[in-house]
């Protein structure tokens, strides 16, 4: 299987929920250290002792462009889908339909915010700062998925569902 | 192929746009029955309530349209079909002939027989040229009647605009469709907070005022007012179709290709009765998203591809001032009459409230005001793949600590209803 954009691939197993990789989106969009302004969010189950980083998968029939009122929730040219910060009410719609429930609330402003793969690097930055634990990983377009890579992503896969 | 659409909304232009990305030489008209470019109907309260400008408003620009090479014929409504001769009538007369044709007029506002509602004064919030006239308005004091998912926008829009505003619902509670009594009251009292009036369980028997609108009278009160905004409720319309001979019900029915019972004429948007994804019984959601792929199907049937829709869905969010609340699929309401082991599992934090009806250890359907709605997406998949919640609540309890990761979606689920 040929992937047809880049993707991040998820590997919960390796997280170790030190949370770099929120600090590192927050200074690549916003610049400034907090996890409140990340796109990344990990999520921790205490009960199971588990930590799950939450990002947008940017699904081919993502229902967040169709649900938001505004017409905000943008396609990009890699892919990704992200929201127009110029028309955005802060309505949170595209949060409420997410199968992952991944769009995160921009503090500052109540709009929303989605992860755009950083389009302007060669390397996401929350990639980056994994390198070590390499929980967050890049799949390039074009490449054949690595087996590891293939069952990272059925692991992690949230059963978007497909509407026809 | 001499393509026809009847209505200019969003599931009109879906359908004319997919099938000019398919097909370079389709000739292409939508009629319009207004004057301007396609519009989203959803953003108009936040132009009235002035959170956003006029131009955020439309989903297309006349440019789009010509180098689309698609025909808009504006200010034409149709007043007639012929389904054998395959010829439609625009009301300024002339026939147009069509290969196929697809009725994406949508509905029309239900209007409800009360003396007076014709008065000056009176506006509905549907269509851009009525929101224009309401944005254009000076008043100090407002009526809203009908608490749907529009009234409640445009309660709040008014109410930023610096009105007086008064909701009157003859429901038993506001929002009555899309959520449940315990979570409408919430939503009641938190409206309230804002400074806006809400009556439930009362009945408007007449607008005042023949020059211009001096009051609203209703079965217990009289409201003294200088604006009526009605809100109560969207009707599909079907005459032009059941002139045509094309079945009829509540809605035009369609099949899983969105053909009417005339195969070659479609029907998409608000103006069709189709089935519920998750239930498959009959069903009419008029919702943008459900209008959108009714289109993308309605498209790719008309250029040849094997498609089948699969269902509409409800969906659909509260949102006013910092109170945020959504809903999906059944309320309570709804499932009284199924048969079968119903549950309902209810969660409260401070201002937070998660609500979800489970039939047969299934989700049916949900709503959460505040944080708990964050999740709601979750339970929206949950209810598509049918996942059993005592499945889940075994996982929560058996899962061993630091292992079996493949769970997290189960996880999350459990965590979010409290397993």
């Amino acid at each position: 299987m040929k992937l047809r954009r880049d993707h991040l691939s998820i590997d919960p197993e390796k997280c170790t929920g030190c949370r770099r990789c929120m600090i590192a989106c927050a200074m690549k969009h916003h610049n400034r250290i907090d996890p409140d302004f990340s796109c990344v969010e990990v999520i921790r189950f205490a009960s199971q002792d588990l930590e799950m980083p939450v990002i947008c998968l940017a699904c081919e029939t993502a229902p967040c462009i169709k649900v938001c009122p505004m017409n905000a929730r943008i396609r990009q040219a890699n892919g990704t889908v992200v929201t127009n910060t110029e028309v955005c009410i802060g309505c949170r719609a595209c949060v409420y339909i997410c199968p992952v429930g991944s769009p995160r609330i921009n503090p500052a402003t109540g709009q929303t915010m989605t992860c755009n793969l950083c389009a302007d690097e060669s390397e996401p930055w929350c990639v980056a700062a994994c390198r070590q634990e390499r929980a967050l990983t890049l799949c390039t377009e074009g490449a054949a998925s690595k087996p590891a890579a293939r069952r990272a992503a059925a692991r992690s896969r949230a059963g978007s569902p497909r509407h026809y | 192929m001499k393509l026809v659409i009847i209505g200019n909304g969003i599931a009109g232009n879906q359908v004319a746009f997919d099938v000019r990305k398919k097909d370079r030489h389709a000739r292409i008209t939508i009629f319009s029955a207004e004057t301007v470019p396609e519009y989203d109907p959803c953003s108009l309260p936040y132009f009235l309530g002035g959170e956003c400008g006029r131009t955020d408003v439309f989903r297309k620009t006349p440019e789009d349209y010509t180098t689309h090479n698609i025909d808009l014929v504006y200010d034409s409504r149709v007043v007639s079909i012929d389904p054998d001769a395959k010829t439609i009538t625009p009301h300024a007369g002339g026939q147009v002939s069509y290969d196929k044709l697809v009725l994406a007029h949508g509905g029309d506002l239900f209007t409800p027989p009360i003396p007076g509602i014709h008065n000056p004064g009176v506006f509905s919030c549907k269509q851009l040229a009525e929101t224009e006239k309401l944005a254009a308005h000076n008043g100090r004091s407002a009526v809203v009647i009908g608490s749907g998912a529009i009234g409640i926008e445009a309660a709040e829009a008014l109410k930023r605009k610096g009105y007086a505003v008064h909701v009157v619902e003859l429901m038993d509670w506001i929002l009555p469709s899309l959520f449940d009594e315990p979570t409408a009251r919430r939503l009641e009292t938190a409206l309230k907070g804002y400074g806006i009036h809400v009556f439930t369980g009362e009945k408007v028997l007449e607008i005042k005022g023949t020059g211009q609108v001096t009051a609203v009278v209703t079965d217990r009160r009289t409201i003294a007012c200088d604006t009526v905004v009605v809100a109560t409720g969207v009707v599909p319309g079907t005459a032009l179709a059941r002139t045509a001979g094309i079945d009829t019900g509540r809605g035009i029915p369609v099949n899983r290709q969105m053909q009417t019972s005339v195969p070659d004429i479609y029907a998409c948007g608000d103006c069709v009765e189709t089935i519920d994804a998750c239930t498959g019984e009959t069903a009419m959601f008029q919702l943008k998203h459900n209008a959108i792929e009714q289109g993308q199907v309605a498209a790719r049937h008309i250029v040849g591809e094997k498609t089948r829709y699969l269902g509409a869905y409800a969906f659909a969010r509260a949102h006013f001032f910092s109170t945020h609340a959504a809903t999906f699929g059944k309320t309570q309401r709804a499932t009284d009459c199924i048969l079968g082991d119903k549950r309902v599992i209810e969660r409260e934090d401070k201002d937070n409230y998660l609500r979800v009806m489970l039939l047969n250890n299934q989700v049916v359907g949900g709503q959460a005001i505040g944080t708990f709605a964050d999740g709601l997406g979750l339970l929206i998949g949950a209810m598509w793949r049918k996942d059993d919640f005592m499945e889940i609540a075994a996982k929560m309890r058996t899962t061993p600590r630091g292992g079996a990761v493949h769970t997290w979606p189960m996880l999350r689920l459990g965590n979010l209803l409290g397993f």
